[in-house]
């Protein structure tokens, strides 16, 4: 579904470039969960960034479902973001001033759906999620675990093939990181999301199937979970933290 | 840093970020002094007699001013105090006492204020200038750039920004000395509630304020004092009423409608307009007022001006007309005087003539709003009278047909005795319609040519027929002086009981500085209090839209992020811009419109016509409402899309 071939990322002019991306390439299968680790700085919100379309790349190229994302105009990129992707933040990001049905209901709208539909399907996917009950409140009503699966409602609810999550667990406790990441992965397993997160938490990343390593913009490392339980893969998973080296206390 | 230093690098921070703010009492204290300069200004009040009245007015309207702008001040530094909360907070954090950093906030704000007062002050200087051409212009005299300080004018504006400030600056610092930590530094997470909650309760605000406004715009309709004032107390409940049902009302509407939202924009579009209106619809309601009573100013200015110039032009064709009614008075006392002290280049005295019947006065009557008070029964000139009167008011000679009589009447009048097909029989003469004129030919006073028509017939037609009054009209070589004119009708008083007499003295030149100065002691202060309401209105308005600047850049980040094309977000931050300022506007102008309307009505009919008529006066009080919010509509919009739409990727 998704190809990164050789990309690369510089910023900065020409005296001070700093690389955030280096030669990084990757496949993602349809209906896979892939997490990518990294230390703060080790470019995988750059990564994430560049395959969402929000930022460019300097070299190589991403394809979706066969397309190069290079070659899209600015329009086709935005009906692109709309149609294809969904977006989870660590801070949320849904809008006060609309409810959390709105919020949902927002993606569709943007979609041009149909606004006859938009409540029933709002309200399919927000069952799915668990969240039915909170549909009419607005996100200040609501707590942090309600607003992030609001979030992952938006995500899914146009149909979008690819779910980007960017530290989705970064700013919830315990007990709701661990409340979402069953619901991803019940969104994958049983509704058969694509689901591409960016974490440096190693519980969180021990949902995903598959975790890429980055450390200074390069994939260090690949560990496929298999059949293996979550918790060995979790295990392992910060083993490889540990052979990174000098930057465990950032990513535990 | 001393906290002296503090406060002046806030100031000069704060100057940069409240730019809308400053720019405001910079315009404001400018306004100010120009008008205060006028009341001041020995040369304009030496113009007429009845520009004594000028100061008064403008004094009044000083006062109405001040307050606003007093309220525009207070709102804009308390918004600012409560936007600055948590860098205050965070001093009081650190170890700041409540008192200093109150200090600290009106040290800061006093710079400010004292730089816009100095600024706005050079400004008004040059405005001054414009208001004293202007005024010179309105009388026809000459105008020379002479720049300078009126120290009286300056004094005044001084104090007055002093009072509007220290009472400002005193409530801010109120509230800092008493305010908590935890109050200003999470200020902005405070969420304020819906005010009126329920639906039914909505539904009956809301039904009450629309009855309150019908109510509201008839009684000011009534021309009468103490109607008007209650009719103004009904607007203002309506707009209150109006704004704080309709704010919860919206929400209420797609509750029961959900698919309407997800329609095209219109989410985020009545989404935010709705949020905006929860939290402002008292600040909307006060808008409004202050809005209505913007267009109501302008409207009035302009009718007032057309009343003046309407009136006027009847009589400004003659330099030199005077009506005399009594037949038996010998009234040579005037031409002496007129042969010894003006030169006069052409002439004629002359007799308006009563036709014996009623057959045209009745036909008007019935067709047309008519004014017969001066006449019982249709007037007439004799054709000679009425060719060296054309002659004398400048006008191209009129041609009377045999067996015809010409009507001259006042414009409005023209249609309707276009139709009029009956013929005039005097005596043995009887005369069919001919053409129509339409000059101003002095036909609106007492003892005038005919009440709004007078027919034109051959001169042996006149012969027999009683005699209304006498006129003479003259063309003068050089305008009649003030003087002379006062001469005049010290004359009339001389030869007549003046309670008995009707004789009617008026002269080009006296009419045309009455004009002036009737314009200049009621248009100016009306427009001095419009621009003034208008720039209060407007600010506050500008004020709270681009404090969101950064809540409107965030979301349309997270819609950019979505897959909102630029385009979209465009229209969508154009639309939901659109809405914003056009809400508080729409209400004044359904019960401006039709009081202008209704005040265009109130003189005699012939008055408010051409450039003056109402649908030109609506047109143009519209036009000057909108170009002054339009400036400011322009600037917020400019500088929010700016701001606001996020680059491209």
């Amino acid at each position: 579904m998704l190809q990164v071939q050789n990309i690369e990322k510089y910023y900065g002019s020409k005296n001070n470039v700093t690389k955030a991306l280096d030669r990084v390439s990757f496949e993602v299968e349809n209906g896979e969960f892939l997490a990518i680790m990294g230390a703060s700085g080790s470019g995988k919100t750059t990564l994430l960034n560049c395959i969402s379309t929000i930022d460019t790349i300097s070299a190589g190229k991403i394809l979706l479902d066969g397309v190069s994302v290079a070659d899209l105009s600015e329009t086709e990129l935005a009906r692109f973001r709309r149609e294809r992707l969904g977006f989870v933040f660590q801070d949320f990001n849904l809008l006060d001033t609309l409810t959390i049905e709105e919020n949902i209901g927002l993606a569709l709208s943007l979609n041009h759906a149909d606004s006859k539909e938009v409540p029933n399907r709002v309200r399919e996917t927000a069952g799915k999620l668990g969240i039915t009950e909170i549909l009419p409140k607005f996100p200040y009503q609501v707590s942090g675990g309600q607003k992030q699966r609001a979030a992952c409602a938006r995500a899914i609810v146009a149909g979008q093939s690819l779910l980007l999550a960017d530290e989705p667990t970064g700013a919830l406790d315990s007990k709701s990181s661990k409340n979402l990441l069953d619901i991803m992965d019940t969104m994958n397993r049983e509704m058969g999301a694509t689901i591409l997160m960016v974490t440096h938490d190693a519980y969180s990343a021990g949902y995903a199937k598959r975790v890429l390593f980055l450390k200074d913009g390069r994939v260090f490392n690949e560990l496929l979970r298999g059949d293996r339980s979550r918790s060995i893969f979790y295990h392992e998973i910060l083993d490889v933290l540990a052979a990174l080296g000098g930057d465990i206390s950032d990513v535990i | 840093m001393t906290l002296f230093k503090l406060s002046l690098r806030n100031a000069r921070r704060q100057a940069r970020d409240y730019m809308v703010y400053f720019v405001t009492v910079v315009l404001a204290a400018a306004l100010l002094y120009s008008f205060n300069g006028l009341i001041f200004s020995r040369e304009i009040n030496t113009l007429s007699q009845t520009m004594e009245m000028l100061p008064v007015l403008i004094a009044l309207a000083d006062i109405v001013v001040l307050c606003v702008f007093g309220w525009l001040v207070a709102y804009a530094t308390r918004f600012m105090l409560l936007r600055r909360g948590r860098e205050l907070g965070t001093y009081l954090l650190i170890g700041l006492e409540n008192k200093q950093a109150a200090r600290l906030f009106f040290l800061e704000n006093l710079v400010v204020g004292g730089c816009s007062l100095i600024l706005g002050i050079i400004l008004g200087g040059l405005l001054y200038q414009a208001f004293r051409a202007m005024t010179l212009a309105l009388f026809g005299l000459p105008y020379h750039f002479s720049f300078g300080f009126s120290v009286p004018a300056l004094a005044l504006t001084a104090a007055s920004f002093a009072l509007i400030y220290l009472y400002a600056l005193a409530r801010s610092r109120r509230y800092i000395r008493k305010a908590k930590i935890h109050d200003l530094i999470y200020y902005d997470r405070q969420n304020e509630g819906v005010v009126i909650q329920t639906g039914r309760r909505r539904l009956r605000v809301f039904s009450v304020s629309i009855v309150l406004g019908v109510a509201g715009t008839l009684l000011l309709m009534a021309g009468n004092m103490s109607l008007g004032v209650l009719g103004a107390g009904c607007v203002i409940l309506f707009l209150f009423g109006f704004f704080l049902s309709f704010a919860s009302g919206v929400p209420a509407f797609f509750d029961k409608r959900p698919w309407q939202k997800y329609r095209g924009q219109s989410l985020l579009v009545f989404r935010t307009l709705t949020a905006k209106l929860a939290t402002m619809g008292t600040l909307m309601a006060v808008i409004s007022v202050l809005f209505t009573a913007t267009f109501i100013c302008e409207g009035s200015g302009l009718v007032f001006r057309g009343i003046f110039v309407g009136r006027a032009s009847e009589n400004t064709c003659f330099d030199l007309y005077i009506g005399m009614d009594d037949m038996q008075r010998d009234h040579s006392v005037y031409l002496d005087y007129i042969t010894e002290t003006i030169p006069v280049e052409k002439s004629v005295l002359y007799q308006v003539y009563l036709s014996g019947s009623t057959q045209m006065l009745d036909y008007v009557s019935s067709q047309t709003a008519y004014y017969n008070y001066s006449y019982d029964q249709d007037p007439i000139l004799s054709y000679s009278d009425y060719a060296a009167l054309r002659s004398i008011a400048g006008c191209k000679t009129a041609e009377l047909k045999e067996g015809q009589y010409l009507i001259h009447c006042m414009t409005y009048l023209e249609p309707c005795l276009k139709e009029y097909t009956q013929p005039l029989v005097l005596g043995n003469t009887s005369l069919t319609p001919g053409d129509i004129y339409t000059e101003h030919l002095a036909q609106g006073g007492w003892t005038s040519n005919g009440r709004g028509y007078i027919l034109v017939v051959p001169d042996e037609a006149v012969q027999g027929l009683t005699v209304h009054h006498r006129a003479y009209a003259a063309k003068t070589a050089v305008p009649v002086t003030q003087d002379q004119y006062e001469a005049m009708t010290y004359l009339h008083n001389e030869i007549v009981d003046w309670t008995e007499s009707q004789d009617y003295i008026t002269t080009k030149a006296r009419e045309e500085a009455e004009i002036a100065s009737q314009t200049a002691i009621t248009v100016f202060p009306l427009y001095y209090l419009a621009v003034a309401l208008t720039m209060t209105a407007a600010t506050i308005l500008t004020i709270q839209q681009l404090s969101e600047s950064a809540h409107y850049r965030r979301q349309f980040l997270l819609l950019q992020k979505l897959g909102m094309n630029r385009r979209e977000m465009s229209k969508t931050l154009r639309t939901q811009f659109a809405i914003y300022y056009a809400m508080p506007a729409v209400p004044p102008i359904l019960i401006g419109v039709p009081f202008i309307l209704n005040l265009c009505g109130a003189p005699e009919p012939g008055v408010m016509t051409g450039a003056f008529g109402p649908a030109v006066i609506i047109s143009a009080a519209l036009g000057i409402f909108f170009l002054i919010y339009a400036v400011y509509i322009l600037l917020a919009y400019t500088s929010l899309k700016r701001n606001v739409l996020p680059d491209s990727f």
